[in-house]
C-alpha cells in the first residue's frame, strides 16, 4: 500500500493513502504531486506539504476570497499571487462585481497539472473573460505592475520554497503601493497553533505598512494543527468592522452559494484566541 | 597507503563478461552490480538487527544506486542541497532522510526543509542559532566526537563536541526552546576494529541518561554513523565478529526507547562497483615499464588521493612472466598514477584492467580534469 505522509514537521505528520497517483514529478520550481484518496477526493502536495483538497478546499478558498471581497463591497480589480489550483480564481470570480482578476502564478506546471487533474477546483475559471493569468513570480509583479487593485489575495506555499518572498517586508510594502485607497491585502499564515512564529513575523512586518494589521481564522481540516490564519491588512480599520447587516446584505445580493462561509462566520473569524492575541501583543511591545 | 592487491588471470566467464560489457558500453567503465549492493544491505541488516541504515549518498550519488536502495527499504543521510534534490527527482521522500552535516548555511538548511528532510545535526552552539527560526518544524541530532586511533579517516578531529560539552549544549538547546533528540557520533572511517563504535555507544548511553534527567524528556535515537570496513587488502574479514561487539553494546547499553540508526556509505557501494579500464599506451621508461589507462586518480581511482584507498586490481592475463611495472591514468599531470612498482604481465594496448571494490568515493570524487568525461556508469 502506498502512503503519503507529510513532511512539514520533524516528531509527527499526518499520512494520506494514495490510492491513484495522477502526476508526481519535480517541475522547475518545486515538486509537485497528485494523487487520490477515498476520503478527500484529489489531494495536491508541493514539497511534501498538503496544499489542498478536494474534500475541503472550499473552506479555505470560500474564507481567503470572500471576506476581504465582502468586506470590501465594491471590489472590481482583484489580484490573486499564486493560486494555481484555480480554487480561488474560481471564488473570486463568483462576485459579479469584479471587473478583472489577476492571478499570478510561478510555476505553470502547477495550472497545467491543476487543470488537467484538479478540474473541480477552477471549473473552467481560467476561461473567464475576466481571468488573466500571468506566469511571473509574484514578487516581480508586484513591484512592478502599473495596474492598482482593491483586493490582493496572496495563496501561497509556505514561507520555506517559492512562496518565501511573498512573507517579506518588502512584498507586504509592495502591495501596499499598488492597492487603491480602501483596498486589502490577505494572505495565508499557515496553522498558528504550530508555526507560532510565522504569525508573529507576519504581524511584525505587516503592521510596517498597514495602520489594521491582523489575522482572522478558520479551520481547514487537512491543514493539520486547529485553525489556520490569514493575515489582513488595511489602512482603513472600519473595513475589518462592518456590522453584520451590511455583510448579510452585500453577501445576500451577490447571490453567491457557499458551504462555510456566512456574514456570521465572517464577523467571528476575526475573534483570536488567546495565544495568538498574546503572540501578537509580543510583536508589538 | 595498504598494500595493493593484485589478482592475476581469470575465468573464461569472467572474460567475457568484462569483454561484452567494454564492447558494449566502451571504456573506462563502473560497473554497479545490484544484487552485491543488495546483499551489503541485507548484510548490515542481519549483523545490526533493529538498526535503520540511511545511505551515506556522499559515497556514489548516483541515482540507480538510491532507487535500487530506495526500493529495498534503506533511508538516506544527506549533506547538502544537491543531494535533497536528486532524491526529489526521485520521488523519495524527505521523511526518510536526515541531514547529517553539522555546519550548514542558512539556504541549506531550507532547502532541506523543503525536501522534507527535516532532522538536522548540530555540534555547536553557533549552529543552534541558525536553526533556531526553524526550531518549531525540525528535530535535533547532537553529534559528539570519539578518537577512533585506527581508523584511516578521522572524522571526529573536524566536526563533533566533546563528551563533556554536550550537557551544556543540550542545556542551552532548553533555554531556547528546542529540543534535541538524539546523539550521533562518527569513529571515523573503515576502522578494522569496532572498539571506538563500543566505547561510544556505551558513553552515548550514560549521556543519554544524564541529558533525559536534565531536561526531564525522553530522547528517542541514537546515530551510530558508519565506518564500517570493507575489505581492500582482500585478506577476508570475518563481518559476524567485528559487528558483534556493536550488536551487544546496543542490546546491553541502550535503553528501549532509544531507536539506533546508522549511516553506512562506504560498506554497501564499496563491493558493489567495478572499474573497468583499458591500456590506451605504453612506454619504457627506465626500470619500469609504464602503463596509461583511461581511467586514473582524476577519475574514478580518485578514491586513491582522497579517501586514501588502495583498490584490489585484476589483470585477466595470468601469464607467469612479469615485470615491474607502473599504470598511470590518462591526464597529463605526473601525479596521476594509479600503482608503483607492481608486477604485471605483458599488456596489450586494449587490455582491460580491473578495479575492484570501487563504489565508495570513486565516481563521488572523480574531476572533469583535461575535460575527460570519466568512466560510464553501468547497472547489471
Amino acid at each position: 500500500m502506498k502512503v503519503f505522509t507529510e513532511t512539514l514537521y520533524d516528531a509527527f505528520g499526518q499520512t494520506f493513502r494514495i490510492d491513484k497517483v495522477y502526476f508526481e514529478n519535480k517541475t522547475e520550481h518545486q515538486h509537485l504531486m497528485i494523487f487520490h484518496n477515498a476520503a478527500l477526493g484529489r489531494v495536491m502536495v508541493l514539497d511534501g506539504v498538503v496544499q489542498t483538497t478536494e474534500k475541503d478546499e472550499f473552506v479555505y478558498h470560500e474564507m481567503m476570497a470572500h471576506v476581504p471581497l465582502l468586506a470590501h463591497g465594491k471590489a472590481k480589480q482583484v489580484l490573486i499571487v499564486g493560486g494555481g489550483d484555480g480554487g480561488m480564481l474560481r471564488e473570486v470570480l463568483k462576485h459579479r462585481s469584479v471587473e478583472q482578476v489577476t492571478m499570478v502564478e510561478i510555476d505553470s506546471a502547477v495550472i497545467e497539472m491543476a487543470k488537467e487533474y484538479l478540474p473541480n477546483h477552477s471549473q473552467g475559471a481560467f476561461d473567464d473573460a475576466r481571468a488573466n493569468i500571468v506566469i511571473a513570480d509574484g514578487m516581480d509583479f508586484v513591484r512592478d505592475t502599473v495596474q492598482r487593485f482593491d483586493v490582493i489575495i496572496s495563496d501561497s506555499t509556505d514561507p520555506i520554497g517559492p512562496g518565501e518572498i511573498l512573507f517579506t517586508d518588502d512584498f507586504y510594502a509592495q502591495c501596499k503601493h499598488i492597492l487603491n485607497p480602501g483596498g486589502i491585502v490577505v494572505t495565508q499564515n499557515g496553522v498558528a497553533f504550530f508555526q507560532l512564529d510565522e504569525v508573529r513575523t507576519t504581524a511584525s512586518r505587516l503592521s510596517h505598512h498597514f495602520s489594521d494589521a491582523t489575522f482572522y481564522s478558520a479551520a481547514v481540516p487537512t491543514y493539520y494543527g486547529g485553525i489556520m490564519t490569514f493575515a489582513w491588512g488595511s489602512n482603513d480599520a472600519a473595513i475589518r468592522h462592518v456590522d453584520v447587516q451590511t455583510l448579510q446584505h452585500r453577501f445576500k445580493s451577490s447571490g453567491i452559494n457557499t458551504r462555510y462561509y456566512t456574514p456570521e462566520i465572517h464577523q467571528a473569524s476575526f475573534a483570536l484566541p488567546r495565544y495568538i492575541v498574546d503572540a501578537l501583543d509580543e510583536t508589538k511591545a | 597507503m595498504s598494500e595493493r592487491f593484485i589478482h592475476y588471470g581469470a575465468s573464461a566467464a569472467e572474460q567475457q563478461h568484462y569483454r561484452e560489457l567494454v564492447k558494449q558500453h566502451g571504456s573506462p567503465l563502473l560497473i554497479v552490480y545490484k544484487e552485491k549492493l543488495l546483499q551489503q544491505l541485507q548484510l548490515l541488516q542481519q549483523q545490526l538487527p533493529g538498526v535503520s541504515h540511511y545511505y551515506a549518498i556522499k559515497a556514489f550519488p548516483y541515482q540507480d544506486v538510491i532507487r535500487i536502495l530506495a526500493d529495498a527499504g534503506a533511508n538516506f543521510d544527506v549533506a547538502s542541497a544537491g543531494e535533497i534534490d536528486m532524491l526529489q527527482k526521485l520521488n523519495i521522500s524527505g521523511r526518510r532522510t536526515i541531514h547529517t552535516h553539522p555546519i550548514k548555511k542558512d539556504n541549506e538548511i531550507r532547502a532541506a526543509l523543503r525536501g522534507g528532510s527535516t532532522t538536522f545535526v548540530i555540534d555547536n552552539i553557533e549552529e543552534l542559532h541558525k536553526l533556531l527560526p526553524y526550531r518549531q518544524r525540525i528535530g535535533l541530532l547532537l553529534r559528539v566526537s570519539f578518537r577512533s586511533d585506527s581508523a584511516k579517516v578521522d572524522l571526529s578531529r573536524k566536526f563533533g563536541c566533546a563528551p563533556d560539552q554536550a550537557l551544556d549544549i543540550v542545556r542551552q538547546a532548553s533555554a531556547m526552546g528546542t529540543h534535541i533528540r538524539g546523539l550521533s557520533f562518527h569513529v571515523g572511517s573503515q576502522s578494522l576494529t569496532a572498539n571506538t563504535h563500543v566505547d561510544a555507544i556505551h558513553r552515548c548511553a550514560e549521556l543519554i541518561s544524564e541529558i533525559e534527567e536534565l531536561t526531564g524528556r525522553p530522547m528517542n535515537v541514537l546515530d551510530i554513523g558508519g565506518g564500517f570496513p570493507v575489505d581492500y587488502a582482500c585478506t577476508g574479514i570475518d563481518y559476524d565478529a567485528y559487528f558483534k561487539p556493536i550488536r551487544d553494546a546496543l542490546e546491553s547499553a541502550l535503553p528501549d526507547h532509544i531507536d539506533s540508526i546508522a549511516e553506512p556509505g562506504r560498506f554497501l557501494v564499496a563491493p558493489a562497483v567495478t572499474g573497468i579500464a583499458s591500456v590506451a599506451g605504453k612506454a619504457r621508461r627506465g626500470d619500469y615499464q609504464w602503463y596509461y589507462l583511461d581511467d586514473g586518480v582524476y577519475g574514478s581511482y580518485s578514491g586513491q588521493l582522497f579517501d586514501h584507498a588502495s583498490y584490489p586490481l585484476q589483470i585477466l592475463n595470468d601469464n607467469p612472466q612479469r615485470e615491474p611495472c607502473i599504470l598511470a591514468g590518462p591526464t597529463c599531470d605526473s601525479i596521476d598514477v594509479i600503482a608503483e612498482n607492481i608486477l604485471l604481465p605483458e599488456l596489450k594496448e586494449g587490455d582491460l584492467v580491473i578495479g575492484h571494490m570501487m563504489g565508495a568515493y570513486t565516481y563521488a570524487t572523480a574531476t572533469r580534469f583535461n575535460s575527460l568525461s570519466g568512466a560510464q556508469i553501468i547497472i547489471v
